[in-house]
């Protein structure tokens, strides 16, 4: 520890500490402009310069380390004119657009101008006249405001890892660009707006829409993937118009993603629907919300007197909340009197590393997911291990990932071939052997795994043989997939049995949308006496419903959402659509079949520390949850990933800016990616005579059906991949995760 | 004895009427309103007008200050991004059965649009008039123009 005085006040601290964090510790505000938490320190805009006594030179507080002793003033006559001075040369070419700059009223340089009291700005002023890009989708650049802080550059190579951007040309012909000025190619994280300080970049999608000033601040959690990002929704009124990040709150450091950043338009939609219907002469009709709880009410009790209780299920989906959860429980097993409900989510693995533990891991390994499409934010917590802690990374996925700059090596191949490196893996043969021993000796390994994937679980639990030290991270896809595990979920394996079987006669379906999941897509659910289907939107599953109920999104409920690492965090209601929440659905349900539910969150989260004994001391305000064990289950080594006839390896690709039925909606997403698209290599694509955009059919196990090309030239030869959670996808993808499919160029 | 003797004399009644007859050969200050309009000082702050470029095209940039500065929450904007990117607006209303005339708008507006005009006639039978939008707001520029070079004023 190191003690030194800020304008005279005492201060200890960590010899590691910068000046500026020191005056942090100290209450003492230093100005900055190119300084962010998340960032290695740049000193670049001379902004928050300071003076130590008995040293004549000044020094950058963001910088400079703490010594002993120091004496430092930070606010001395002669460092306010030089920060006016620092500030005035910033302005000489920054063009005075405030009125009309979306960043307004939240822009650094804004406050820095009024902080130095700077009125007039002595030298000439050469605003340029460059015109704003706006070829990205998501971002709107504009150079001319760019005060080349540097904060979009920093973040885009040290926390994102993609490098899409960086300082081009030199001296006063300096900017942010990319090379050869090709098109801004990146994930479209908008971590670089999240950082700008002035109005440089912006957010197209909420580009002039509002103010910040006019915009209601809501604490929550983002309800679109199972990373569990605390974020900040803003609104007014009942319209949502932004998703901010607060870094200084949650475990994703205020990082988010596309989906994220820019996907929220969905909760605005005009498409949603707003009032319930009930199936009357084989069409759906508008109806109250009494009329419809009424009917299915009537309809279960009468299905339950004729085949008894057990022909009814509930099937819950992973966008309700902890509390939705729990009571769509307690409306199985104590009103209805069935067994339970039902989720279409793995139930071997549980969480066990968070990202911390990612983070500060000193070796990795990605078993078979495209991480950072999949999971963002667990992705960049796998690239600030192999980055900053420059722990070895070892990637195992048909093609090559995003973390191929970071990669201690990739194996790439057909699924087979990566599933024969896997086994080569956890056996200690081959190439892989050496991958095994650098686990071995690693004090905190970490390995990353998709539980979707039953045949990868015998890997995953075979590795944790191996390596006892392993912590396993299994990349649950949506924002309460292992939440509603917690909340006694079964395994909706014996749902499926009984549809088929057509012992179930009745299906309560809340929020999920079994057509577009892989394995339930192909099958019928036409022997349904009666399907209730709760859910924002007109779904594929809503448009078989004899009764559909409309109801909100995560922004309009209050509640509680268990995020893949076993976060518990509160999700707030932001704004009112003058929906009903799934929860209020529930206990009206349970009203009308003579049981009593609450419906408020607060009752319902006691009753959840009560009963669930997992969560009897959890903290529902970002606790992590301790389960019993990270994999369970006796699993068989899988033979072959691929099954059927045909000359290309067909399998499940990462969901490309979306993630299940919410993100779908988004206009904004669609822009990027609308419909499924198949990649294949370009050597594929020369050999088949495709090109990007052409109509290719796939068959496989006797279906065939019709998407359009993406050459990518990650692809490995003789591979293709498809995106889940489409209807047609879907399909295929029931007939085997991975398969063996032929294609044909159409048309 | 001076009361007495006033009283007696009626004196009084005769200055009154004194007074009454000086003001009758003077010069008249009542106005018969809406026959007839009253002066209004320079500093007078009526309906709102807002100036547009000489292409016709509104001066305003929808800059949510005005409407945050309003103390009697008359102003409502809403703003859109164009098809080329440019700052649309695509609502601007003005309530003046709302607005105080404190004129806080016109110390606000950052970019000279909006000012407070020499108007005041906004007598109506519906509370629906009272709310104009930006075409109004224009319009009454074009007036306020008109009547300042007919009177060789500057606005």
């Amino acid at each position: 520890m190191v003690t030194l005085k800020i304008d005279g006040i005492q201060v200890e601290v960590p010899k590691d500490y910068t000046i500026l964090q020191a005056a942090e510790k100290a209450g003492v505000h230093i100005p900055v402009l190119c300084h962010d938490s998340r960032l290695n320190p740049f000193g670049a805009c001379r902004v928050c310069l300071i003076e130590a006594v008995g040293n004549p030179r000044m020094m950058t507080a963001c910088t400079t380390p703490v010594a002993p002793d120091m004496d430092i003033l930070t606010n001395t006559e002669k460092l306010q004119r030089i920060r006016k001075t620092v500030i005035e040369l910033l302005l000489v070419n920054h063009p005075l657009e405030c009125p009309v700059c979306d960043k307004g009223g939240e822009c650094t340089l804004q406050d820095l101008t009024y902080e130095v009291g700077l009125t007039k700005v002595r030298f000439d002023a050469k605003p340029a006249d460059t015109p704003v890009d706006h070829t990205n989708p998501f971002i709107e650049r504009d150079v001319d405001r760019c005060v080349l802080c540097g904060r979009c550059v920093r973040i885009c190579d040290e926390v994102v890892n993609i490098q899409a951007i960086s300082f081009i040309n030199r001296g006063m012909e300096t900017m942010i660009g990319t090379a050869f000025d090709q098109p801004w190619n990146c994930e479209f994280c908008g971590q670089c707006i999240s950082v700008c300080p002035v109005g440089s970049l912006n957010n197209r999608v909420y580009l002039f829409k509002n103010r910040p000033w006019n915009l209601e601040k809501t604490d929550s959690v983002c309800g679109l993937c199972g990373c569990g990002c605390y974020i900040e929704l803003e609104t007014e009124g009942s319209e949502l118009y932004r998703m901010g990040e607060l870094p200084e709150k949650g475990a994703n450091h205020g990082n988010l993603c596309a989906k994220g950043r820019f996907g929220f338009e969905f909760v605005n939609s005009v498409k949603r629907e707003t009032s319930a219907k009930v199936r009357a002469a084989g069409e759906l009709a508008d109806a109250d919300f009494d009329q419809a709880v009424v009917t299915v009410a009537e309809k279960v009790k009468s299905i339950r007197a004729q085949h008894g209780a057990e022909a009814v299920a509930v099937l819950v989906s992973p966008r309700l909340t902890n509390e939705e959860a729990f009571l769509a429980n307690k409306l199985a097993k104590e009103v209805i009197g069935t067994g339970g409900m039902y989720a279409l989510e793995p139930h071997s693995s549980l969480p066990e590393a968070t990202y911390a533990d990612i983070e500060k891991s000193d070796a990795v390994a990605v078993l078979n997911i495209d991480v950072t499409e999949a999971n963002p934010i667990l992705g960049l917590a796998v690239r600030a291990a192999a980055r900053m802690n420059e722990a070895p990374l070892y990637v195992f996925y048909p093609s090559e990932t995003a973390l191929k700059r970071l990669a201690e090596k990739q194996f790439t191949g057909t699924p087979d071939e990566v599933y024969a490196s896997m086994t080569r893996l956890v056996e200690g043969q081959g190439a892989e052997a050496a991958v095994l021993e650098v686990l071995k000796k690693a004090e905190k390994p970490v390995a990353v795994y998709n539980p979707y994937n039953t045949a990868d679980l015998w890997f995953v639990s075979e590795l944790k043989k191996q390596v006892p030290a392993l912590k396993l991270a299994a990349a649950r896809a949506k924002a309460n997939s292992q939440g509603i595990v917690d909340m006694g979920a079964l395994d909706a394996a014996k749902l499926k049995e009984g549809i088929q079987n057509k012992t179930i006669k009745a299906l309560l379906c809340f929020g999920e949308n079994p057509a577009v999941r892989t394995g339930w897509a192909d099958l019928s659910l036409d022997s349904l006496e009666l399907l209730a289907v709760t859910d924002p939107f007109m779904s594929e599953t809503a448009k078989k419903a004899s009764v559909y109920i409309p109801v909100a999104t995560y922004a309009e409920k209050d509640g509680s959402f268990t995020s893949l690492e076993g976060r518990v965090q509160t999700v707030n209601r932001a704004l009112c659509k003058g929906l009903k929440t799934d929860a209020e659905v529930v206990a009206a349900l349970a009203a009308r079949l003579g049981g009593s539910l609450p419906s408020c969150s607060c009752e319902v989260r006691e009753l959840i520390r009560k009963e669930v004994p997992l969560y009897k001391e959890a903290d529902f305000d970002g606790g992590v949850i301790s389960y019993p064990y990270a994999v369970k289950g006796e699993f068989e080594k899988p033979a072959k990933a691929a099954a059927g006839e045909g000359a290309y390896f067909l399998y499940p690709s990462s969901l490309r800016l979306h993630s299940g039925s919410y993100t779908r909606w988004s206009p904004d997403l669609a822009k990027v990616y609308g419909e499924p698209k198949l990649e294949i290599s370009p050597a594929d694509a020369e050999a088949l005579g495709l090109g990007d955009g052409d109509a290719v059919s796939v068959s496989a196990a006797g279906i065939t059906k019709v998407f359009k090309v993406h050459v990518e030239k990650h692809m490995t030869k003789g591979c293709a991949a498809l995106p889940e959670d489409y209807v047609d996808t879907a399909q295929i993808f029931s007939k085997g995760r991975y398969h063996k499919v032929s294609l044909g160029k159409k048309g | 004895m001076k009361n007495i003797f006033d009283t007696l004399l009626l004196t009084e009644i005769f200055q009154g009427l004194g007074i009454t007859l000086k003001h009758l050969f003077k010069k008249k200050v009542t106005y018969k309103y809406p026959f007839e309009d009253t002066p209004i000082f320079p500093r007078f702050r009526g309906v709102q007008y807002i100036k547009t470029h000489e292409n016709g095209a509104t001066k305003c940039v929808g800059c949510y200050l005005c409407q945050k500065v309003c103390p009697s929450e008359c102003i409502h904007i809403v703003t859109d991004c164009g098809p080329n990117g440019e700052r649309l607006i695509r609502k601007y209303e003005l309530d003046l059965s709302r607005c105080i005339y404190c004129g806080f708008c016109e110390e606000a507006c950052p970019v000279d649009a909006v000012h407070m005009g020499r108007n005041y006639h906004t007598t109506d039978s519906t509370r629906d008039h009272y709310v104009i939008n930006m075409k109004t707001l224009s319009e009454n520029y074009k007036k306020e123009l008109a009547d300042a070079q007919a009177k060789g004023e500057q606005l």
